[in-house]
C-alpha cells in the first residue's frame, strides 16, 4: 500500500496536465462556438452539386 | 414560398446545389423583407478603404480579415450554408461563422473580391450583413463565457479526482482503515478541494456578499454557507485527524451549480442581440452635394447644412427640411402607421423613416444625436434602466431558507452541547452539510433551461433570465396593432362598384394602374392580374394616379383628385376604412376600401387570453378609427389610439404602479421602449430588430399563437420550479432531523444530495415537451 505515496502523486500531475490543456483550449477559443461544432461533424464538406451545374444555371439566367 | 423575399433566397441556394441547407436546418429561417433589403449599390460603400480600415486587418500577402455580423442566423446549418457559399467565391480563403455570436470572420484577397460583394452574397443568402463593431459589452460576454467554462471545467476535473479518493475514504469508513492512509487520502482531497473552492466556487461567494452588502439574501447565501463551512469543517478534521470530510460533497455541489448556470446562461446567450441600436436602421452611404456635385459618402461624414437626395424607397437619413420637390415619407418607425405623410419644401422629415413617393432634396438639420431617431434609442436606454425587477422565487425562497438552517443548526449545537460535548461540532456541521441547498438551487436553473429549449424549439426564443418567472405572472396581455394583431401592410377589403364595370374588372384596372406606383397603397394590388395597357402614366403625389387606355382617361386616388375628372363621384361610403376611388373618363366606376389585415389567428389567441384572465389592451400609434374598430371586432374593451413611443411607456408605466405586471407584444421601432419596459414583452415574426433586442421573447415563426402556448409553458415552468422547491425542501425536512441526532455518515451525505438533484433535474426535464395542443 506504500505505492500510494508516489501513485498518488503522479495521478495528481496528471490531472494538472489535464487541467492546463483545457484551459489552453479554452483561450485558444476552442470551445466559443459548442452549437456549431457538434453540428458540422455531420454536415457534407463537399455538397453533391459540383461548379459545372453552377455556371449552367447562371448561363441560362444570362440569356435574354 | 410566402413572398418573393424568400423565393429570391431560395432559388440562390438550390441554384448553388446548396439545397441541403434545407434538410439540415433544425429551425425556419427568419422571413427576409423585400422592402427593407439592402440594394447592392449600398454596400458600395464598404469598398472605400478607409471605411473598411474600421472593421478589417491588413495582412502580409495581401489578403485582409474582416469581421461581419449577421443578422438572421437561426441554426447551426445557416453558418454551414453561409460559410460553403463564400468560400465558393474567388478571393475568399477562409470563411467562418461564429453562431453564437452571429459573427462572420473572413479572410479574402480585396484585389481579387471588393468587400461589397461579400456584403451582397450574403445579403442574398438572406442575412443581414453589417460591420462588427467591437464593443466593450460584446467583449465581457465572450470573457464572460470563457471564465464560466473554465471554472466549469476545473470544476469537473477535480470533481473526478476528489471522487476517486472519496470511494476509497467511504470504503475505508465501512471496512476500516489504516490512518495513516486515511490522513494520506483526506490530505490530498484537501489540495484539490481548496483549488476547487477557491477558484471554481469563487462566484458563489462574491455574488452572495456584495449582496449581503446591500441587505438582500439571495440564493447563493445558502450556497457559499454550505460550501465554505462544509469545506473549512473537513479541513479541520483533516489537520486534527478527527470527525468526518465532505469534500466529495463540496466539488460535486460546486460542479452541479456550475453546470447548471452555464446551461441557463448558454440557452439564452445564443440569441442575444445587445450589438443593435436604433443608428443601425440608416443607410451607412448616403448621397450628398459635394463641390456642386452629387457624391456617395458615408453617412458619418454629413455635416449641418449639407445637401442630401434622398431617392424614393431610400431610409432618411439625417433629420433634415425638405428644400426642393415633393413626396411622401412613410413614419411608421414612430407612429406605426402604415399611410405616409406628404412633404413639401419646407416640411421636416427625420432619421429613420422611408421616403416613398419620389425623390427629394433636402437641408441636414443637426448630428444624428439631435435626431428623434436619437430621442427613441435615449427612451429605449431610459426603458431598460427602468424595467422592474420582479424578485426571483429562488430568492424569495432563499431568506426563508437560510433563516430556517440557522435557527435548525444552533437548536441542534446546543442540545448536542447538552448531550455530549465532544460530538456537538460535528453532528452541527454534519446538519450543514446535510442540508445542503444543492437541489435548491438547482431548482430554478433546471426549469428555465428546459422550458427555454423546449420554447426554441416550438419558434420561440427566450432572451431574458426574469423574463419567464415574469410572464407566468401576467396579470395584463397589451397588444400593438399594425403588424402585431394586423399583418402591418394594406389589402383590399371592399370594392363598391358605382359603374357597370364588375369587380374583378374594376380591380384589374386598378392593378394596371397602379403597376406604376411606388405607394404603399400599390402594393395592396401587387397580387392582381393587370388588364389593359396603360399610356400617358402621370403621377400625382399624395394624390393618386392617372393614366390613358383605349382614348379613356383613368384616375386613381383620393376623393378630391378624382372628382376633378368626374364630378359625379359620390362622396366615400364611411371611414372604417381607407377608401380610395377609380373613375373613367366622367364616369365614376368605384369606391375601393383598403385596410390593414388582421392576422388569422388574432380573433383566437385574444379570445383565449382573456379566458384565461388576463387584461387585454391595445395601444396602437395609429390615430384613425382602426384602432377602435379592430378592438370592438377582436372583443378588446381597453383602446388606447394615436400614441407616441413616450407615451405608450406612460401607459405601461401607469399600469405597473397600479401593481400590474404587464406583457406587451409589439413589432416596430416605436415598440421598442415600451417592450423594454414591460415586465415581459414579445416581439413577434417580422419585427424591427431594434424591437428584437429589447423583447424578451421573439416569436421566430409566424404565429401569433406562440404567446398564449408560451404563456402556457411559463406556467407550466413555474409549477415545475415549485415543485422542485417542494421536494427539495422535503428532503431537507426529512434529512436534517436524521443529522441532527448523528445518524448520517458522509457518504450517505454525497448520495443524498446527488439523487435530489437528479430529481429536480429529472422533474425539471419534462418541460421540454413540446406544447401540448
Amino acid at each position: 500500500m506504500d505505492s500510494l505515496y508516489l501513485l498518488i502523486p503522479i495521478a495528481l500531475v496528471f490531472c494538472v496536465i489535464a487541467i492546463k490543456l483545457l484551459l489552453w483550449a479554452i483561450d485558444n477559443g476552442q470551445y466559443d462556438d459548442l452549437d456549431k461544432e457538434a453540428w458540422r461533424i455531420l454536415a457534407d464538406d463537399d455538397p453533391p452539386a459540383t461548379t459545372d451545374k453552377i455556371e449552367q444555371d447562371t448561363d441560362t439566367d444570362n440569356k435574354p | 414560398m410566402c413572398c418573393p423575399g424568400c423565393r429570391a433566397v431560395a432559388s440562390m441556394i438550390a441554384g448553388s446545389g446548396l439545397g441541403n441547407f434545407y434538410q439540415q436546418r433544425t429551425a425556419y429561417n427568419e422571413r427576409p423583407s423585400p422592402e427593407a433589403a439592402a440594394t447592392p449599390e449600398q454596400y458600395l460603400i464598404y469598398d472605400d478603404p478607409e471605411l473598411a480600415a474600421t472593421f478589417t486587418e491588413p495582412h502580409d500577402d495581401a489578403t485582409r480579415s474582416a469581421r461581419l455580423l449577421l443578422g438572421g442566423i437561426t441554426c447551426a446549418a445557416c453558418t454551414w450554408l453561409i460559410e460553403q457559399s463564400l468560400s465558393r467565391l474567388p478571393g475568399v480563403q477562409r470563411a467562418l461563422v461564429n453562431l453564437q455570436q452571429s459573427r462572420l470572420d473572413i479572410r479574402y484577397d480585396p484585389s481579387v473580391l471588393p468587400l461589397s460583394e461579400i456584403f451582397a452574397r450574403v445579403e442574398t443568402l438572406g442575412y443581414r450583413p453589417r460591420p462588427f463593431q467591437a464593443n466593450i459589452q460584446r467583449q465581457q460576454m465572450e470573457q464572460e463565457y470563457r471564465i464560466e467554462l473554465r471554472r466549469l471545467g476545473v470544476a469537473g476535473l477535480g470533481m473526478m479526482q476528489v471522487g476517486m479518493f472519496a470511494i476509497a475514504l467511504h470504503a475505508g469508513d465501512i471496512q476500516g482503515i489504516d490512518l495513516r492512509y486515511q490522513g494520506l487520502l483526506r490530505g490530498v482531497s484537501l489540495i484539490v478541494a481548496s483549488f476547487i473552492v477557491f477558484y471554481s466556487a469563487r462566484p458563489f461567494f462574491s455574488a452572495a456578499w456584495r449582496h449581503l452588502k446591500q441587505g438582500s439574501l439571495v440564493m447563493d447565501l445558502p450556497v457559499a454557507l454550505a460550501i465554505g463551512l462544509a469545506w473549512g469543517a473537513s479541513a479541520w478534521a483533516t489537520f486534527s485527524g478527527t470527525g468526518q470530510v465532505y469534500f466529495d460533497s463540496v466539488v460535486m455541489f460546486t460542479f452541479f451549480l456550475l453546470l447548471g448556470r452555464f446551461l441557463e446562461h448558454r440557452v439564452r446567450q445564443r440569441h442575444t442581440l445587445t450589438w443593435f441600436d436604433a443608428q443601425s436602421t440608416l443607410p451607412a452611404a448616403v448621397s450628398a452635394q459635394r463641390e456642386g456635385q452629387w457624391q456617395s459618402i458615408p453617412r458619418m461624414q454629413l455635416q449641418d447644412g449639407d445637401r442630401v437626395l434622398l431617392k424614393a424607397g431610400d431610409t432618411i437619413p439625417v433629420d433634415g427640411l425638405v428644400m426642393a420637390g415633393e413626396s411622401a415619407v412613410n413614419e411608421d418607425t414612430f407612429n406605426g402607421e402604415h399611410l405616409p405623410r406628404s412633404v413639401a419644401p419646407g416640411d421636416t422629415v427625420y432619421a429613420g423613416t422611408v421616403n416613398v413617393e419620389a425623390a427629394v432634396e433636402a437641408q441636414v438639420c443637426g448630428s444624428y444625436r439631435d435626431s428623434r431617431l436619437a430621442a427613441l434609442q435615449r427612451s429605449v436606454e431610459q426603458a431598460q434602466t427602468e424595467k422592474p425587477r420582479l424578485a426571483k422565487l429562488a430568492d424569495r425562497i432563499a431568506s426563508w431558507f437560510v433563516a430556517g438552517i440557522l435557527v435548525v443548526t444552533s437548536a441542534t449545537g446546543l442540545v448536542w452541547y447538552q448531550i455530549d460535548p465532544q460530538q456537538a461540532l460535528w453532528v452541527t456541521l454534519s446538519v450543514l452539510v446535510i442540508s445542503c441547498p444543492c437541489a435548491l438551487a438547482l431548482a430554478t436553473p433546471a426549469a428555465l433551461t428546459s422550458a427555454a429549449s423546449a420554447l426554441r424549439a416550438s419558434g420561440v426564443i427566450v432572451r431574458t433570465e426574469n423574463a419567464l418567472e415574469a410572464l407566468a405572472r401576467a396579470t395584463h396581455l397589451v397588444f400593438d396593432k399594425t403588424g402585431t394583431l394586423t399583418e402591418g401592410t394594406l389589402a383590399v377589403a371592399r370594392v363598391i362598384p358605382l359603374g357597370q364595370e364588375d369587380e374583378p374588372r374594376i380591380l384589374r384596372i386598378a392593378a394596371a394602374l397602379q403597376q406604376y406606383a411606388t405607394h404603399p397603397i400599390a402594393k395592396a394590388f401587387s397580387e392582381i392580374s393587370a388588364a389593359g395597357d396603360f399610356s400617358a402614366i402621370s403621377y400625382q403625389v399624395g394624390a393618386g394616379v392617372q393614366g390613358r387606355h383605349n382614348s379613356s382617361i383613368y384616375r386613381m386616388g383620393s376623393e378630391a383628385y378624382c372628382r376633378e375628372l368626374s364630378h359625379a363621384l359620390a362622396p366615400a361610403p364611411d371611414t372604417d376604412l381607407y377608401w380610395i376611388a377609380l373613375c373613367q373618363d366622367q364616369i365614376p366606376l368605384a369606391w375601393i376600401g383598403l385596410s390593414d389585415r388582421t392576422r388569422v389567428e388574432a380573433p383566437a389567441v385574444i379570445d383565449e387570453a382573456i379566458r384565461a384572465g388576463l387584461a387585454v389592451e391595445l395601444l396602437t400609434g395609429d390615430s384613425s378609427q382602426q384602432g377602435p374598430l379592430l378592438a370592438r371586432q377582436l372583443g378588446i374593451t381597453e383602446v388606447n389610439y394615436g400614441m407616441q413611443p413616450q407615451e405608450k411607456m406612460a401607459r405601461v408605466r401607469e399600469l405597473q404602479a397600479r401593481g400590474a405586471i404587464v406583457s406587451m407584444v409589439g413589432d416596430g421601432l416605436n415598440d421598442a421602449p415600451v417592450l423594454g419596459l414591460a415586465d415581459a414583452s414579445f416581439a413577434v415574426a417580422g419585427a424591427t430588430d431594434l424591437a428584437r433586442t429589447q423583447a424578451d421573447f421573439v416569436i421566430v415563426g409566424g404565429d401569433l399563437g406562440a404567446i398564449i402556448s408560451t404563456w402556457h409553458k411559463a406556467r407550466q415552468c413555474r409549477r415545475i420550479i415549485l415543485q422542485n422547491f417542494a421536494w427539495a425542501l422535503a428532503y431537507n425536512l426529512c434529512a436534517i432531523p436524521l443529522a441532527a441526532a448523528g445518524f448520517v455518515p458522509p457518504w450517505a451525505a454525497a448520495i443524498g444530495m446527488s439523487l435530489s438533484s437528479l430529481l429536480v433535474v429529472i422533474n425539471s426535464l419534462r418541460l421540454n415537451r413540446r406544447f401540448p395542443r
